[in-house]
């Protein structure tokens, strides 16, 4: 199996006006080809970080970290951008442009890497079906439960078919049944479409459906277990 | 992204907040209609009154007068004298040239009392010279005029250009005229019947057959105002090339020991002209500051919504969009409002000058007659603006580089976002 992305002695220190905030003080994670990683930790202790720097949205103070074999601190903004495609983001909050519809915010990231719209109609469809939502398409998210939200937020992730998707809390902000209706998706996609995907939680129960858990604290991690069921 | 899809998504955040957007483009459309409302009204003016101008004037003519130019401060004690006209007539280039005597006095008729304009000229030569202008609407100017014969201008016949006539052909009149240097002031009256009524010549002319005057023989009016003197001689040329204009004007000033001004009727077409496009600037620019702070209107709601839309740019970051792409969307929101409110500012402009032209001309008309010692100056000029391709284009192209340029600021900053600082913003 291939390595989709590796940490090597990631180190991230924040500048809190004058005072250092070390977030990451040297992680190691290798990440491969199909997996289902649960990032667990307490508030604070610098998973959100990890993610940001996986999925490259941050740039590590110090360490590298490898996706795909690419060093992504080599990297320019434009070079970013693109890596950045290769990326399916979940997060916890806004996750959805207010302003439009399902359908039109799966097609976004579509319309950001210049398909055509016939092609990215068709394909965003397709994604709102598999995310159970194909009835709701054209609603606007305000419209939408906090659930279905992220379910839109997961269909317009994959769109680009992504090498992995990153996911920062994505049940934060729903209730358990919810929560799990969502977690269900996102097994069934690694299960059954072999989508890689590594997802922060503090939430015990819905690590507990991950194929391998890693355990932070204050900024390394701490403990790291293969789920056996 | 192409480029379609960056021009929707700006038009979606612009729909988003409509009044907003719609008060910005407000400013653009303020600037830009009052630019082209500005521009066509002094193009129209400007045309119109160069047309005037070329028919009043006959542009193979110089008109000379005493001192210092079209009779203006004519202090140094030097007259221009009726039978100067021989000088003039031995000088090369020169064809014709015919003096004119003007006073400001009444025409009575009927039992009414009109305020005119009083000029004595050589009939012949003046047809001659004013061959498109100093023409018989009714009646027929004589060129062996009898000594009664006095010819009207149009506006003198029908003062209220609705056909009710002041005096007609045929009518005897009288002209009353006031000798101010004689002391007492003795009023002199010289009867007269109307042999001709000229066709409408409309603007003003110098020199040149105008609307608001009556004219007689130059015999009769020199025993009537008893005098020597004329006001200026109009001079005829061979040519109306400019070294012919030129070279006559500096012999005809040395004939006269440079105590005449001799003026070009192109001449003063140029410096006419020349003060409408220095008007014209001026006004552009004033309307152009307008713009200017529509343009900061725009920097500024550009702002805010760079602020409100932070974290709508980290997602759009996180997705994969490029930092041109982000500047792109932003300046193309920019490039929208410039757009549309130049359009409509154009339409807007244009239309204004129009209501501007039409409330202005019902003022004008024969009313508002002034007379001057030298020109005439009748307002009853029609004015049509004018919107040529220049100014249209111009005022588009302007209104959206304002736009572009206001937005570029904000623009940047929102393509330099940081994808984690933007998601992280509240
Ligand atoms: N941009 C930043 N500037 C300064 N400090 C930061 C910044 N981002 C994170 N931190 C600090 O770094 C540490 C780790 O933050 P991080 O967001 O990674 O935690 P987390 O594990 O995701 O917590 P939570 O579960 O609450 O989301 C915290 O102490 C936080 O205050
Ligand atoms: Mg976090």
């Amino acid at each position: 199996m291939a390595t989709i992305v590796e940490a090597v002695n990631l180190r991230k220190i924040y500048m809190l006006g004058k005072v250092p905030v070390e977030a990451l003080r040297g992680v190691n994670l290798k990440v491969e080809e199909g997996e289902f990683l649960a990032v667990l930790g307490p508030s604070g202790s610098g998973k959100s970080t990890l993610l940001n720097l996986i999925g490259a949205l941050d740039k590590p103070t110090e360490g590298k970290i490898l996706i795909e074999g690419v060093d992504v601190s080599m990297l320019n903004d434009n070079q970013l951008a693109d890596l950045r495609r290769k990326v399916g983001f979940v997060f916890q909050f806004f996750n959805l442009i207010p302003r439009f519809t399902a359908k039109e915010n799966v097609e976004l990231p579509m319309a950001i890497a210049g398909l055509g719209s016939e092609e990215r109609r068709k394909r965003a469809e397709e994604l709102l079906e598999l995310v159970g939502l194909k009835h709701r398409m054209n609603h606007k998210p305000t419209e939408l439960s906090g659930g279905e939200q992220q379910r839109v937020a997961i269909a317009r992730a994959l769109a680009n078919n992504p090498s992995f998707l990153l996911m920062d809390e994505p049940t934060g902000n729903v209730d358990s049944k919810n929560a799990f209706e969502i977690m269900r998706l996102v097994k069934q996609l690694n299960e059954e479409k072999s989508v890689t995907v590594i997802m922060v939680t503090h939430d015990q129960r819905l690590a507990a459906e991950a194929k391998r858990i890693v355990q932070m604290l204050d900024g390394v991690i701490v403990d790291e277990k293969v789920n056996r069921k | 992204m192409r480029i379609g899809d960056i021009f929707s998504y700006a038009f979606s955040a612009i729909k988003l907040r409509k009044l907003r957007a719609g008060l910005t483009t407000l400013g653009v459309v303020i600037g830009i209609a009052a630019i082209v409302a500005l521009l066509s009204i002094t193009q129209g003016l400007q045309a119109a009154i160069a047309f005037q101008l070329q028919k009043g004037f006959a542009t193979d003519t110089l008109i000379v007068s005493a001192g210092g130019g079209l009779g203006v401060g004519a202090d140094s004690g030097f007259s221009l004298l009726v039978n100067d006209t021989q000088t003039i007539n031995d000088i090369e280039n020169v064809t014709a040239s015919l003096a004119i005597i003007q006073r400001v006095g009444y025409l009575k008729c009927g039992g009414q009392t009109r305020r005119v304009t009083i000029v004595g000229v050589d009939f012949a030569a003046y047809k001659e010279i004013y061959s498109s202008t100093f023409l018989a609407e009714k009646g027929e100017i004589p060129s062996n005029p009898e000594n009664d014969t006095v010819v009207v201008g149009k506006r003198v016949s029908d003062p209220w250009n609705n056909g009710t006539l002041f005096c007609n052909v045929g009518d005897a009149v009288e002209i009353v005229w006031t000798n101010t240097t004689a002391r007492p002031l003795t009023n002199k009256t010289y009867e007269g019947s109307v042999a001709a009524v000229l066709q409408e010549v409309g603007g003003f002319s110098i020199g040149g057959p105008s609307d608001a005057s009556i004219y007689i023989p130059t015999m009769q009016a020199q025993s009537f105002f008893g005098t020597e003197k004329c006001e200026m001689i109009i001079v005829k040329l061979k040519s109306d090339d400019k070294a012919t204009i030129d070279s006559t004007a500096k012999t005809i000033r040395e004939a006269f020991s440079n105590q005449v001004a001799v003026t070009s009727s192109t001449a003063v077409l140029n410096i006419i002209s020349s003060v409408f496009s220095t008007i014209e600037l001026f006004l552009a620019g004033i309307a152009a500051i307008s713009l200017l702070v529509a343009g900061i209107g725009i920097m500024n709601i550009m702002i805010v919504s760079l602020m409100e839309r932070t974290r709508e740019i980290g997602i759009l970051k996180a997705l994969g969009m490029k930092n041109q792409q982000v500047l792109l969307i932003f300046l193309s929101e920019a490039a929208i409002i410039g757009l549309l409110g130049a359009a409509i500012g154009v339409g807007t402009g244009w239309g204004l000058a129009q209501a501007v032209v039409r409330i202005f001309s019902i003022g004008g008309g024969a009313g508002n007659i002034r007379q001057g010692s030298q020109a005439a100056l009748a307002n009853g000029i029609t004015i049509t603006p004018v919107l040529t391709p220049t100014v249209l284009l111009g005022a588009v192209a302007f209104g959206l580089a304002v736009s572009v340029i206001f937005g570029l600021y904000p623009a940047w900053r929102a393509s330099k976002l940081k994808p984690v600082d933007a998601l992280r913003y509240e």
